[in-house]
Formats: C-alpha cells, structure tokens, sequence
C-alpha cells in the first residue's frame, strides 16, 4: 500500500519535486560571507561560478553591469521554471499557472501606469518579468478605462476571473490602479487559498499557511501606505484580502486604524506578527518593517521544503529563488556604487 | 607483484621554483601528469589569489573561442580534429593569442552585425511583396463580389476558403462586403504582418477592442521567412484591417504595435500597387546578391576558425590550468614559488627531468629545486591501472579507496570476481552470449573510445567490457561443469550409468510401462565405477531428484569456496599487518581470528572433503550426517552414545580439542591486545614530550613512513574506548565467521534460482513449439524462437545477469574484503593536462 501510494505520488509531479530540490540548492551561507568580500564585480562572477549558479555568466564580455546579472539571473530562473512547467500536468499545472498569474497582474499595471506616464511600450516591456508575459499583455496600452481593459483584453486571458470586481468606468489614474492592482491582488490570492484549500493534504497545510502570510502582509502594508492619501476607510477595508490569520476581526480593527501605532497595536494580538514589530523602526541598526515581512516569509518557504509530495516546495522554491536573485543584486549594486555600508542587510536564506 | 598488489610509494616534495620559470615548470608537469599539487593558500579566497587576473584572461579567451565555435556550428562548418595536441604556449604568447582572438571576434560581430541588418531588411522588403500581393487578391476578391451580386454567397464561400475567415463572421462578411464595393474608397485600411501564433488573440482582441466595428482579412505567407536576429525560420500572416475614422484607426495601430506587428504603407490603387512590386522585386534581387556575398566573406573567416578552434581551446584551457595550479603555490617570497606535490617515488627522476626542460625552455639561469620532505600526513592511494585492470580497480574504489600501501584487492578480484560471478551464472549458453557482447566491444574499442558513446547505460558497460568478457568466459566454464547450455545437457563423454544393468524383469516391457525407474548404483554394471570425466553427468538431466542432490552438492561447494575466499581474506590481512610491522595486531588479532574461523569452519570443510573421498556408494545407508555432526559437536556429546556412525575414528576427542581451541580464542581476541596497549601507555607516560611541536607542513625527522603509519596511536591513551573498540570488533568477527558463511550459500541459491529459471523457459516457451509436429510446429518453433530468445536476452541474460552481478560485488566488498580491507585511503588525482583536455576533471 505504502509503495503504491508513493507511486501515485511519483506520478504526481514526484520528478519535478525533486528536480526542484535539487535546482533550490544556490548560495550557501559561507557564499554570502565571500560574496559580500568581493571588491568589484568580476571578483562577484568568479565567485558565483563555485555556487550552484555555475557558469551563468561565462559568456558574458567584460565589463559586467548589474543589469545584466539581473537579467542573467532572472533568465535562469525562468528556464528552469518554464521546464517544470513543461512537464507539469493536471493540477500542478494548475497551481504553477497560479504561481504565474501574480506576475501577470504586476506586468499589466506595470503597463497601465507607464502608459498613464507616457512611456514607450518599448521602453516598459524589458521591465516586465518574463513569467508574467501572456498574448495579450502589450494591448493593455490602448484601454483608458477598465471596463475597456476587461472587455477588450482580459476578457480571455487568464486573469479574467480576478476582474470582476473592480470593473468601473472610470477612466484609469494613479490611484485607479493602485486600487486595481490590490483588487485584483486580493482576488488572485482569494482564488490561490481556495484553491489549495480544496486540494487538501500537505498541500493546503503548506500553502495555507505562506498565502495567509502573504493575505496579512498586504493587508497590513496596504493599511500603513494609506495614511495621508485619499483612500477611505471603506475603500481601504475592500482590499484587505479576507484569507489571512487577521480576518474577520484583525482586519476590522485595520481598517478603523489611521496611524502606525494602531496597526501595530492590532498586529501584536497575534503571536505570529508580534515579533515582526518588534525592534522595527528607522534608527539606524533596526531593520525595517519590510525586511522583517521578508524574513518571514523566507522561514516559511524554507519550511515548506521540510515536507514532501506537496505542491508548496515549487511555489517556495520560485520565492526562495527570487530572494536570493535579489541578495544577489543588493550585493552587486553595493559592490557596483562602492556602497559597502550596507551590504550585509540582504536576507539571508536559511 | 610489484604496483597492483600495493599502491604506489609516494612521497611529498617541496618544489622551489624561479617565478620566471614556474610557469614552463608546471607545463611540463602538467603534460607528464604525475604530480599531486597541494593548496598552499586553503584561507585565500578565489578572487584574491596572485594569478586571478591571468585566469579571468584565460576565462575571456575561452568565451571568445565559445562564440566562434558557436558561429562554426550555426554555419555547419566541420571542426578540425586532427588528433594533434599542442604544448601550452609561453605566457608571452598569451598577448598574441588574446589579440588573435579578440580580432575574429570583433571581425565576426560585425559580419554578425551587417549580416543581421542586411537580413532585417531583406525580410521587411520579401514581408513587402508578400502584403502586396496578398493584398492585391483580397482587393481582387472585393470586386469580384461586386459583379457577382447574384451569385454573392458562392465567391464568398470561395474567398473564406481561400483566407481561412473563420465562422463567426459568416453573418457579418456579406454586409461589409457588400457595402464596402459601394463605397470602397471611403475606407481606411492597415496592413501588415504578424507572427502565426498571435493571430487568433490578435483578431479576437481587435473585434472586442472596435466593437465589431473593423473588417479583417488574412492570410497565411507560404515560404518560411527567416528571423534576422535569431536565424530561426518562422511562420507569418499577412493582413489587412479596414476601418472607418481616424479613432479607430489609431486604436488599431496600438493594437498592432502591441502585438508586434509590422505594418507596411499599402497603396490604394492598383497602379500604385504594381509599381511598387516591381521596385521591391529589383531591390530584393540586389540585396539578395549582397547577402550572398556577406555569406561568402563569413564563411571564409569561420573556415579559418574551424581549422585551428580545437588546438586554440586546448591551449587555452592549458594555460587557465597552469594558472590554477600556480594559484595554488606559497607566493610570500620574492623571486620564488614553493609548491608542494605528491608524486610517486619510482617517478622522482622524470619529474626532476621534466623540471629541468621546463628551466631550460623558460631560459632561467637558476634552476628548480626538488626536494622531498618527511611527513606524518597520510599519502594519497595511486594504483596504476590500464585498460583491462581499470573496471576492476573501479570496483574496489567504489566500496573504499585503499588505505595508502594497502594491500589492493583488484589483481585478486580479476579472477575471483568473474568466478563467483559464474557459479551463479553457470550455462554455456549465456555464459556464450555475454562474452560475445563483451568480445563486441573489445574489438571495437578504438571506435568506442574516441567517440565517447553518450548512452549512460552503454557507456558502464563498455568501461566494464573486459569484467563482462571474463565473466562470460568463466559462465561458459561454469556452465561446462553444471553441463548446462540453455539448461539442457551435453552428453561428450558418454554418461556412467547403466539403465540396462539394472535387469529388470522383461527389460522392455518394464521400461515402456514404467515412466520412473529408481537406478541403484550398488548393482554391479549400472554405475561404471568412475564417474563421468568432467562435470556433472548428463544423466541428472533426466533425473527425479536432480535438484535434491544438486543442491546438496552446490551448497556444500558453496561453503568451501566461502571459506577459501575468507581464508584468503585474513592472509591477505597477514601480509598488510606485516607491511605495516604491527605485530601487535598479528598476533593479538589476526592470529586467534584464523584458529578460530579454521577451527569452526575450516572442520566442516574438512568433513565434507572427508566425506566425499573417503565414504563410498556402498555406505550411503549408513553415512553420518554432517550437520548433526556439527550440532552433536558443539553439545558435546559422543556421536557413538546416540548409536550414531562417527565419520572417523577419533572424532570425539578432536571435536573436543577443536571446540576449546575455538572458546579459547575469544578471550584471545578480546583482552590480549587492550591488555598490551595497556601497559605499553603506563611505559610510555614517562618518556614522552619529544615530537610535540611540528605543524603538518614542516620537515620533521621521524622515523621511516611506514613504520610510522601503523603506529598513530591517539594522544592520549582511553583504556575504556581501546575495550569497547575491541569488543565490537570480536563480537563482530565471531558473528561473522557464521554469517558469512551463511552469506556464501547465495551461490548455490542464485545457481539454483537460473538453472530453475532457464528449465522453466525451456520447458514453457520452447519445448511447445519443439513437441508440435508437422508445417504447423516448424511455424510455431519459428515464431516461438524469438519469444524465447527475446525472454533469454531479458530475464536471463540481462536481469539475472545484474542480480548475480550485485551478489558478486557483495561477496567481495562484504566478506572477502571485510576480513582485512579498510578502503579509508583518498585518491590521487595528479594535475595532468590529458585529463583536463578531455574535460574529465573540473578546475
């Protein structure tokens, strides 16, 4: 029984599990040590190539920039990614299609805001991550209102379902689409939870867990930026997304908050939160809020690997990786604009 | 034996090396590929080593070769391989080599470059003439319509069959079709081109985003057009949109933009049209011939290129990993390079040879200095193999690299391998079609090792090629012995028994009634008194009871050839401990262990030889059982107080002695060495303090290496860690003696387990086909032949094959080589430039 259940689970994305593990395997701690040594970033490169990153950057010509380690690393990861998925099927495509969709929501507003501030198409679309890209991403430009934006362009792309609520016709401004972007971030991440919800199993206990997080911090980010905007407290309270550890009543009392000290009031009720905020603040030394949310969520990515034959190790693995492309990049511009100061605040993965 | 039976003796030596002539030293070196260099600088990062520079050179002069053979390979040019490998180049001519490559590089980017621009124009120019003239049948199909009004839905089915409009529009087409041969100029329209895949998104975001309010035509461009910047071929669509007002019109170029069409300025009337084909067709033509020539030009640098791209990436790489090396070496004097290696000693004179060409090429006055040093580090394990002893070697290193000057087990696994391998594997057949195979690939050796086969599986076994023809070999032997081929026997020499000089009443008759007959060897005539002259007699193919006394007769080889290989394991363990001078363990450890398992085991084997010389066909109603012997042994008891038949006269008495001397050897085992090391630390309390003070680097005046390595007793001395140590090792080995015997017995079951398996696939698949008679059997043998053969291939050959194989390497990583191999040695991988070319070695 046992050996036919782990057969189910081997046909099940049990390949792709464990290439995963294997692609998560990067930057050693000793690494970070050695990396944030290094004097320019040709010293970064040699060091690079004895990780797990290998020779990434062998066929780039000197000098180096770090645009185009950005874009080195980035095109790693997507390679590797766009394979799983390639061999991915039924629900794992499923939920590697979701892992995808929250880079097409930022891709489009990306869009949407640098048209507003008349850019170039050609100028926006190298910024856009190449995860999110879908057929109908660069016509997004001609929309002015959302209604025009659902009807003409989304309608059939994969981000539909997320649109329906913030359809109006109004014609799209700055805060139009910061609204939107939230809108529609709380329904992908609505639709995420629900869906590994109804999967079940190590799945649900894993994903559950990191999209309750992700609810909670966008909740409370969303709350912090809103003061001394126009937002009002009604408006502010539809973005919350209602998944996370603080709904029903944390977000309640969020959305009656209208300064730092009663969101962080509110957040200390409950365990997981409470040491976020603490020693956060703008003294020098503290970290910031941010970076606490960072580190928390890489502890959760990286215990999502502790269990097997779950789904949650290809979304930790996207994060993780993310994370330490951007450790990467802070380390590389610190190096780049001889900024050594900080180079030892990136997030170390544990 | 000389270097198989041990590794080889190495030793450490210090170089001092001119830094004018390191480099040209270490190229020597490295082409010799004897010498094991040592990181002198382990704190130092990558990136702050002396020679980083030089190997970020060599890195960028690789990439540059990468890229050209790149543009080598896109144009299908072959790559010359002449075999030729050039010496690594002075560091002056790195300058040259960099400036070489630099300028085909740069040379190649703006062939690149031009070609690419050339190309980009050469596409939107054929994209051109394509919307021109798919343009010109849309426009043609319009008017079309226009005269045949009557006829409308008939050309319409036409056109739609012609451009691939798609249903939907059926309802929409006639009224804009119509309307628009009215009023044809008072449209305005796009056309362009559009990548194949986009099409559908595209024409649906185009219907939504005008609200119905455009008319789309397209169609597909029948050549391949070629992508500028990639070089792929790709598939694309003309079309064309009509509009009405300026807003749509703007929406629409939004929409195209966006889906990274091209759009190209389309006339109006036909005239126009025409005129403007027949200048794109000029300018094709012209840039077709510049294009050509383009291609020309590049073909001939790369042709330059492909001639020496190998020889360059070798010198390169060469260079990258003298560099490496030197990285490697102490660098804190002025003037001078200390490196320190590993290196053979039977070699010192070649590498102080080598040493001497790479200071007379670098033309240094000062020589380099050889020097060996004393040390107490462990040596590295160097055991020379060549092509055939190599799959053996690898065997044993799998399990453990040996301890430095241990005794190797390969040589002795060359023949026992393959000979426990064919015990399981006895059939001549099989035994036949494996060392085919394996003659297969040794025949075609040199074809194999120059190209590298890429197939994982196939590659293991060609590296195991001569394992597998001796293996086949010793089956075939095996397979003699057990007279089985395919599990039928071969009668050579005429059986021994008599089926006729058994008499019967009425012999024919009794025959043909009975299917059974019992043949007593005790009657006179029916056993012919010698057996059969080699092997086993092919009469016990037909036999009842062939497995009853085949096992017997297996299991019982079994646990002498068991006992030989242990035997041989613990003299093997005699020789190291003798190497090593530790009599010590000789006689503390080694020798109680061979009293004991002799004692235990080595009586039973005497008893079954004993038995089987000594007890004939005549006594086998009254012939002792020998496991009850062995039971009756250890209770102690008389075999004669049960009314048992002793095998021997005296028995009794020399069980006893044998079962006291084994008791007796466990105390032996246990205590006498603790005991020993005991008093030798109380001795030695008071004259210690004089080695003390030495860091593993500096010259030390110890005693000789060898005596040195067996006596690396801990600091201080834990009587409690040397007891339970001890303990476990005694527990250990008295279970073993058991165990391992036991484990032998796997020979005669897997024996058992083929010939069963290959009498079963006989008698089931073949036999059916053989026993049918007539047209219809020869049909059904010739079809029921490639059943067999493919199952004989797969279940025999293949599966069986790989079990026998496994229990094989456990026989002797397990109890042969448990009895005196430690395998806790490391490698050594000397700094060679044949394998850092042949890129089996990462840098």
């Amino acid at each position: 029984n046992k050996v036919s259940s782990f057969k189910i689970k081997l046909e099940n994305g049990g390949f792709l599990e464990g290439l995963v593990r294997g692609f998560k395997n990067g930057i050693s701690k000793e690494d970070y040590r050695h990396l944030t040594q290094c004097d320019t970033l040709e010293d970064l490169k040699l060091h690079l190539q004895g990780t797990g990153y290998g020779h990434f950057l062998a066929n780039e010509p000197s000098p180096l920039t770090v645009s185009v380690i950005d874009e080195k690393l980035r095109e790693k990861l997507v390679i590797e990614f766009e394979y799983i998925r390639n061999h991915a099927y039924k629900d794992l495509a499923t939920f590697l299609d979701f892992i995808k969709y929250s880079y097409m929501i930022d891709n489009i507003i990306l869009l949407i805001t640098g048209t507003l501030h008349q850019r170039q198409l050609s100028e926006l679309l190298p910024k856009c991550h190449p995860l999110g890209i879908f057929d109908q991403m660069e016509t997004v430009t001609i929309a002015s209102t959302t209604a025009d934006l659902y009807n003409a362009i989304l309608v059939d792309s994969p981000l539909a379902p997320f649109f329906k609520e913030c359809i109006s016709e109004e014609d799209l401004n700055e805060m139009n689409i910061e609204i939107i972007r939230n809108t529609l971030y709380k329904a992908y991440l609505e639709a995420f939870y629900d869906w590994c919800q109804q999967k079940g199993g190590a799945t649900a206990d894993v994903m559950c867990e990191i999209l309750a997080f992700e609810a909670d911090r966008r909740s409370i980010i969303i709350t912090i930026n809103s003061f001394g905007t126009e937002l009002t407290k009604e408006d502010r309270a539809k973005l919350y997304p209602r998944r996370g550890k603080l709904y029903p009543d944390g977000l309640l009392e969020l959305s009656k908050a209208d300064e730092y000290e009663a969101v962080k009031r509110v957040s200390e009720l409950y365990a997981e939160y409470k040491p976020l905020f603490d020693g956060t603040g703008n003294n020098p030394g503290d970290k910031t809020l941010e970076d606490k949310f960072f580190e928390h969520e890489v502890t959760l990515n990286v215990n999502s690997f502790m269990q097997q034959f779950q789904y949650g190790v290809f979304y930790s693995y996207v994060k993780l990786k993310e994370q330490e492309c951007r450790n990467i990049i802070w380390i590389a511009e610190c190096i780049a604009q001889r900024h050594r100061a900080k180079i030892d605040s990136y997030i170390p993965i544990m | 034996m000389g270097s198989l039976f041990r590794s080889e003796e190495m030793c450490l030596a210090q170089l001092y090396l001119q830094s004018e002539a390191a480099f040209a030293c270490v190229s020597e070196l490295g082409e010799l590929g004897l010498a094991q260099f040592r990181d002198l600088n382990p704190d130092v990062n990558a990136f702050q080593r002396k020679f980083v520079n030089e190997v970020r050179r060599c890195d960028d002069m690789e990439r540059k070769l990468r890229f050209l053979e790149k543009e080598v390979k896109k144009d299908n040019l072959a790559i010359d391989d002449t075999g030729e490998n050039p010496p690594a180049p002075l560091p002056r001519e790195m300058i040259d080599m960099e400036n070489k490559f630099d300028k085909l590089e740069t040379e190649m980017k703006s062939v690149n470059s031009n070609q690419e621009a050339l190309k980009k124009n050469f596409l939107e120019l054929t994209e051109l003439k394509h919307i021109l003239r798919k343009t010109q049948q849309f426009f043609e199909q319009i008017i079309l319509t226009k005269y045949k009004k009557n006829n409308n839905q008939a050309a319409l089915y036409q056109q739609d069959q012609e451009t691939h409009v798609p249903q939907q529009y059926d309802d929409e087409t006639p009224l804009i079709a119509s309307e628009f041969s009215r009023s044809f100029n008072r449209f305005g329209f796009v056309a362009g081109v559009l990548m194949r895949d986009k099409i559908s998104a595209f024409e649906r975001v185009i219907w939504r985003a005008c609200r119905g309010n455009v008319f789309l035509r397209y169609t597909e461009i029948e050549a391949e057009l070629e992508d500028p910047h990639t070089g792929d071929k790709v598939n694309k669509y003309v079309f064309i949109v009509f509009f009405q007002g300026d807003q749509l019109k703007s929406r629409i170029k939004k929409i195209c933009t966006g889906f990274r069409a091209t759009l190209y300025p389309c006339p109006e009337t036909p005239q126009e049209r025409r005129e403007i084909a027949l200048g794109v067709m000029t300018r094709i033509e012209d840039l077709q011939t510049v294009l050509n020539q383009t291609a020309d030009h590049r073909r001939m640098v790369l042709s330059q290129v492909a001639l020496n791209i190998r020889v360059w990436l070798i010198k390169v790489r060469k260079i990258k990993a003298i560099y490496h090396t030197l990285n490697l070496f102490n660098v804190n004097i002025e003037k001078c390079l200390i490196a320190e290696c590993w290196c053979p000693v039977v070699d010192i004179d070649r590498i102080q040879l080598a040493l001497r060409r790479g200071t007379e090429l670098s033309g240094s006055s000062v020589p380099s200095i050889m020097q060996q040093m004393q040390t107490k580090e462990n040596p590295p394990t160097y055991n020379q193999t060549d092509k055939f002893t190599s799959g053996f070697q690898a065997i044993i290193d799998a399990f453990g690299v040996s301890n430095y000057r241990e005794v190797n087990p390969a040589p002795f696994t060359i023949i026992t391998f393959p000979f426990l391998f064919a015990v399981m594997f006895g059939d001549m057949g099989h035994g036949l079609l494996m060392f085919l195979f394996a003659l297969y690939l040794v025949l075609k050796e040199n074809r194999y090792m120059k190209h590298k086969p890429e197939d994982e599986i196939f590659k293991m076994m060609f590296d195991g090629r001569y394992l597998i023809l001796l293996m086949g070999l010793f089956s075939i032997y095996t397979g003699f012995l057990y007279n089985e081929c395919f599990s039928r026997s071969i009668n050579i020499f005429g059986t021994s028994w008599n089926v006729r000089a058994m008499n019967f009443t009425d012999n024919d008759v009794f025959l043909a009634t009975n299917p059974v007959v019992t043949l007593d060897p005790n009657k006179p005539g029916v056993f012919r008194g010698y057996p059969y002259f080699y092997g086993i007699d092919p009469i016990w193919q037909s036999a009842e009871n062939k497995i009853t006394v085949q096992n017997s007769y297996k299991m019982k080889n079994a646990v002498l050839m068991g006992f030989a290989q242990m035997i041989f394991g613990l003299s093997l363990a005699f020789c190291n401990r003798r190497h090593f001078k530790d009599k010590l363990t000789l006689y503390c450890e080694l020798l109680p262990q061979l009293l004991f398992l002799c004692a235990l085991i080595g009586y039973l084997c005497m008893c079954i030889l004993y038995k089987w010389s000594v007890w004939t066909v005549a006594q086998s109603n009254t012939a002792p059982s020998l496991l009850i012997g062995l039971i009756d042994m250890y209770m102690l008891t008389d075999p004669k107080s049960n009314n048992r038949v002793p095998l021997y006269t005296g028995q009794y008495q020399v069980q006893i002695f044998l079962v006291i001397v084994t008791v007796l050897c466990v105390p032996w085992m246990f205590l006498s060495k603790p005991y020993i090391l005991y008093k030798r630390s109380k001795q030695k309390k008071g004259v210690r303090l004089d080695s003390q003070s030495d860091d593993d680097v500096a010259i030390l005046h110890h005693e000789n290496n060898d005596a040195n390595y067996g006596k690396q007793e801990p600091e201080s001395f834990d009587m409690s860690e040397v007891i339970i140590y001890q303990a476990i090792h005694t527990i250990e080995f008295c279970l073993s003696c058991i165990s391992h015997t036991a484990s032998y017995l796997r020979l005669w079951a897997l024996s058992l387990a083929h010939s069963e398996l290959s009498e079963v696939l006989w008698s089931m698949v073949m036999h059916t086909g053989l026993a049918t008679s007539g047209t219809s059997g020869a049909i059904l043998s010739f079809f029921v032949f490639w059943f067999f053969s493919s199952l004989t291939v797969s279940i025999l050959l293949v599966m069986e094959g790989l079990s026998a194989f496994l229990h094989a390497i456990r026989l002797h990583w397990v109890e042969f080589q448990s009895k005196f191999y430690k395998g806790e040695g490391y490698i050594f991988s000397p700094f060679s430039f044949t394998l850092i070319v042949e890129g089996k070695v990462e840098e």
